[in-house]
């Protein structure tokens, strides 16, 4: 009897729920609920006619954002979104992607057909992969000389890197950084490893980074930093380090071959081998070898950036150190001259071609706003980066950060910003190739051998 | 003889002992998750495992609650996307913001909930067909639904996500429960169910005049019941815990799982493992609750003595 | 039986059948054919196009001379050949050991090895990865501890161990139902054939195998189906704690089907390809079930 009652109840309660989270689609149904009070927007409900009544439309556009510095907080986005909306009408709705599922999700959309307006990561997806595949637009319209002079002032590379090889940009830059490794001072001290690194010009040379894995390694008996491969998630640490430590090369300086099977490249991944202190572990990415960083377990970090430095392990618990509060430092990758090619990061906004001109003009207007305004500081300074040109229509961007200290001593590094060869064809499967080249180096298997098979498909895969 | 009833005794005795670990065994992720999620960072990042939190926090839930926010209803008019111009939902009502925590944990149960109860109609009703009824074809149907019962639904991947984007119930919840419902575990189920039932008590009430459908449901539910409930508790578990479908079918944040919440939050550029122990602990609790209070349910009267091979 | 009864019983039994055929035909069979078809096709992601242009079985040649492939096959047959037994075994074992308690203790261990099922397996991956973590696991601590192993263990990044670990967090989330069936099925075991045994002097383990065991068979097919169905769930723990890594030595078919179709590799998107494995894994599977259920059709 009781059972009786409860599946009625159940059963009605199911019936009062029956329509409830239908869904929202992925993409907003106008603004009512959410766009704050602006003149001109209330006459731009179900946008989709064929007479936009004022200057945009489309009413709602669809933003996916990975986790890039302060993009996946939503308060921080919703302010920049809402002013956004205040300005133009449009709505904005966000979704926030992970790095382990997000590639995924975007993969799932195109197959269901669902893609968002725009999205935001960098060139080695919007460019290299999805719009190598002709899921993107062509942004070269948004940029005049004045934009590409203001880009190109600080570094030559940034456009290059959002150019495909036929000429068309599909992404628009917003930030960059350069990625770099991290210390844990109080350890390198009480190890006495403090003589073996600048802390002035954060550099070291490859023989006192293998002089300092020593003294760490008598010091504490145990791994001191981790070769991580579990998969491609903060994989341009490794890279970084196994390229710099004898001059390896990752690709062709015309980014249409890759090259890492390099005597400079099997010398250095022999040597890492040979150190006691460095463990190649497949069950850590880069995220988790940063908690394990954070943690004061790993005495050194090959995943590390400014965003990092200011909030380690995004843990919140103060910047430029540990859980347990000893000193991180950031620090050049270690090579032979103690002057090294770091690994860049360019993120930026791609629009996915959804064969709706409303839209993608809405979604133009978007970029324009975050990227080229006098809100572009805001919208630079929520990525936590640096920004990828000197001004944004008349706003100078370059002393952005001179309040920060941390900000201010990373930009020595800047220098030596290398090559962006994110961005050579076949760049998914090349870097899967990289770090399952890893797991096999880890478990024991001939360098030159596994080096060069793994190239050889990374290569197979960029000839096409 | 004492011999004999000594060791039996020291049987019982190591079978408890035995068990009493591997209970503890049991209970320990569970009672890391809810410890975990009261700890402060110190705690949680210690190289040591801090057994008992040092200090009870709530700022793991304070960052759970503040990270997103959502709706916690969206109803929205049945087959809204067919008749809006941008084949967008037209919802009706919209709950009152509340942390998306909560709006997931409202999917998950409306999802669990209505694929539990379509899983239930349906496969009772079909089960009983091919059990009692001597239908042309049933063999063939019989077959298929065998072979298909313990299918993965990783198989259909592709063509299941393009069928939903066609009908336009890709990022609907619905996505999920309909492919669900068409997993034909239950109806083998209760066909199995089914053959226990006395052809002659059938018999006796289409005799009385019984309308077919009166039948079914005045005579044969009421003994398929303990299959049914089994049934429930299988789909109910399974759609709850299904974290492939709901991955590839939910990618809007509204429209997340618990277990896709939790994931997000575990696949962030770092991981910040309160954060993750918190939303854990949202995702389970209230389904551990709910087990206990029908505990009885879940474990009693599901006697499987009415399944003939 | 006259062709109006034929008709009249055809007529009920579809009617009976039609809502479960709706969506049995709707989401398993319509996109089983269409599985089938593309498995034959080069259809790609990229393309718009529903299907893309025939290739025969060029995808099939391809597949089995793919090692991933042949290692995730074998990786999922190691899969449900290991789980099936154990939990069965293990199942049998908790049930018979805790059905003769007192009530309390009965339900306390029944909901202590029900909790990981309901928990789920997204939440208690969150634990299993620390435990098994490289550096401060609890696992490790407490094998050194007690002087097991001398060197850390990196339990989900050695190849070696890796597939075990997510077998044994399957079976975690997989005895429950079975410990909870065998229970109920113990207690309804005809005690006037349990006495009669005893009575004629059978011991304790012929009482068990002789008259207890055969009266749960069909509780046990049950339980063989049901894990069976699990075993194949594994999905969220390999995507949440290896993704199929290291070395692929956790790829089962089911994950590199995902992987193949939707991770942003050079080869995502290659849905013919991605579709002939599943065609494979559903000849497979449909041999498997057709085998089990002749089996369990002639006890």
């Amino acid at each position: 009897m009781k059972m009786k009652k409860i599946i009625a109840a159940a059963l009605a309660m199911a019936m009062a729920l029956s329509l409830v989270a239908c869904g929202n689609g992925n993409k907003d149904n106008g603004s009512q609920s959410k766009a704050p009070s602006s003149g001109s927007q209330g006459q731009n409900q179900g946008g989709d006619q064929s007479n936009p009544p004022s200057s945009s439309g489309a009413s709602g556009i669809t933003l996916w954002t990975y986790p890039i510095g302060d993009w996946k907080d939503e308060n921080a986005v919703k302010a920049l979104t809402d002013a956004f909306t205040a300005e133009t009408g449009i709505s904005v709705k966000v979704e926030y992607l992970d790095y382990t599922a997000g590639d995924d999700r975007v993969n799932t959309a195109i197959t269901a057909e669902g893609t968002p307006d725009l999205i935001m990561e960098g060139p080695e997806r919007l460019v290299a992969n999805w719009g190598a595949n002709g899921h993107m637009v062509d942004l070269k319209d948004m940029f005049d000389d004045t934009d590409l002079a203001e880009i190109n002032a600080v570094n030559e590379g940034i456009m290059k890197a959002c150019t495909y090889s036929n000429g068309a940009i599909y992404e628009y830059p917003l930030v960059m950084t350069a990625h770099c490794m991290a210390i844990n001072k109080n350890a390198f001290e009480e190890a006495g490893a403090l003589q073996y690194v600048d802390l002035e010009n954060h550099t070291w040379t490859t023989e006192n980074f293998i002089k300092a894995v020593e003294a760490l390694y008598s010091k504490y008996n145990a791994t001191v930093g981790a070769v991580f491969c579990a998969g491609q998630g903060g994989d341009q640490g490794t890279r970084a380090l196994v390229n710099n430590l004898y001059g390896g090369t990752f690709t062709n300086a015309e980014h249409t071959q890759y090259l890492w099977n390099d005597p400079n490249n099997i010398k250095a991944l022999e040597q890492l081998k040979s150190m006691k202190g460095i463990a190649f572990d497949p069950s850590l990415d880069g995220g988790k070898e940063i908690t394990a960083f954070y943690q004061g377990i790993l005495k050194m970090a090959f995943c590390w950036n400014i965003a990092q430095q200011l909030d380690p392990n995004s843990a919140k618990t103060g910047a430029e150190k540990t859980i347990s509060g000893e000193d991180i430092v950031f620090m050049s990758f270690p090579s032979e001259t103690g002057e090294s090619q770091l690994c860049g990061g360019i993120w930026g906004f791609g629009i996915f071609d959804n064969g709706d001109q409303a839209r993608i003009d809405a979604s133009k207007q978007f970029i324009k706003f975050m990227c080229d305004s006098a809100h572009t500081v805001d919208a630079v300074k929520t990525a936590n980066y640096f920004a990828v040109r000197t001004t944004a229509e008349g706003t100078d961007l370059s002393n952005i950060w001179a309040d920060n200290p941390i900000m201010a001593e990373y930009t020595k590094l800047m220098p030596y910003l290398g090559d962006y060869y994110q961005v050579t064809t076949g760049w998914a499967a090349a870097r899967t190739e990289w770090w399952n080249m890893l797991q096999e180096v880890g478990t024991g298997s001939d360098v030159a051998t596994v080096l060069a098979a793994h190239e050889a498909a990374a290569n197979a895969a960029a000839a096409g | 003889m004492i011999n004999e009833s000594g060791r039996k005794k020291a049987y019982k005795v190591f079978s408890v002992i035995v068990l009493v670990i591997l209970a503890f065994l049991f209970l320990f992720p569970l009672y890391w998750i809810v410890t975990g999620a009261f700890k402060p960072s110190l705690d949680i990042y210690n190289p040591k495992p801090v057994w008992w939190p040092t200090e009870w926090v709530m700022n793991n839930f304070d960052d759970l609650f503040s990270k997103r926010t959502a709706p916690l209803w969206e109803l929205a008019v049945p087959f809204g996307r067919w008749i809006s111009p941008n084949q967008e939902d037209i919802f009706f009502s919209t709950g009152p913001t509340v942390p998306a925590a909560f709006r997931w944990l409202v999917n998950t149960v409306f999802m669990s909930v209505m694929a539990m109860i379509l899983t239930c109609i349906t496969a009772a009703m079909a089960g009983y067909a091919l059990a009692k009824k001597r239908f042309r074809g049933r063999a063939i149907v019989f077959s298929l639904i065998v072979c298909a019962m313990a299918l993965p639904k990783q198989v259909v991947l592709i063509p299941l996500i393009k069928e939903v984007a066609v009908l336009r119930m890709w990022d609907n919840i619905w996505a999920v429960i309909l492919p669900t419902v068409g997993w034909p575990f239950g109806v083998f189920l209760m066909k199995q169910f089914s053959e226990g039932i006395p052809g002659e008590i059938l018999e006796a009430a289409r005799v009385d005049g019984s309308s077919e459908f009166g039948t079914f449901a005045t005579i044969v539910v009421p003994m398929v019941k303990p299959g049914i409930g089994a049934l429930a508790i299988f789909t109910f578990i399974n759609s709850w815990n299904d974290y492939f479908m709901q991955l590839v079918m939910l990618p809007s944040g509204n429209n997340n799982t618990i277990s896709l919440g939790i994931a997000t939050l575990q696949n962030d550029t770092t991981v910040n493992m309160g954060l993750l122990m918190a939303g854990a602990a949202l995702a389970a609790i209230p389904i551990i609750i709910v087990f206990l209070i029908f505990q009885k349910y879940f474990t009693q009267g599901i006697t499987m003595g009415a399944v003939k091979g | 039986m006259s062709r109006a009864l034929q008709w009249r019983e055809d007529l009920a039994g579809y009617l009976f059948m039609l809502p479960s055929l709706i969506f049995f035909v709707g989401f398993v069979i319509i996109p089983m054919f269409i599985c089938i078809f593309t498995s034959l096709t080069a259809t790609n992601m990229h393309d718009a196009a529903m299907f893309g242009q025939f290739i025969g079985l060029e995808n099939f040649i391809k597949l089995f001379q793919d090692k991933v492939f042949q290692k995730g096959l074998l990786n999922t047959f190691i899969i449900v050949i290991v789980s099936v037994p154990t939990v069965c075994a293990f199942s049998l074992w908790v049930g018979s050991a805790i059905y003769k308690l007192n009530n309390v203790a009965l339900s306390a261990f029944r909901c202590i090895f029900y909790l990981p099922v309901v928990t789920g397996s997204v939440a208690v991956t969150v634990v299993w990865r620390w435990m098994y973590d490289n550096y401060t696991g609890i696992l490790n601590t407490a094998l050194k501890g007690v002087g097991l192993i001398e060197q850390n263990i990196n339990w989900l990044g050695d190849p070696k161990t890796a597939l075990g670990c997510i077998i044994v967090i399957l079976f975690t989330t997989s005895v429950g139902q079975p410990i909870v069936l065998y229970v109920s099925a113990l207690g309804n075991v005809d005690t006037t054939l349990i006495e009669a045994a005893e009575v004629d002097g059978a011991t304790d383990m012929q009482v068990f195998w002789k008259v207890k065991w055969p009266q749960m068979m069909p509780t046990t097919l049950y339980i063989l189906v049901i894990t069976t169905i699990n075993s194949f769930q594994c999905f969220a723990l390999i995507q949440l704690l290896t993704q199929g890594g290291p070395s692929h030595a956790t790829d089962t078919v089911m994950y590199y089907i995902y992987y193949t179709a939707f991770k942003l590799t050079e080869q995502a998107g290659h849905f013919g390809y991605a579709n002939a494995m599943g065609v494979v894994l559903a000849i497979f599977i449909g041999i498997m079930s057709a085998i089990q259920f002749r089996l369990a059709k002639e006890k």
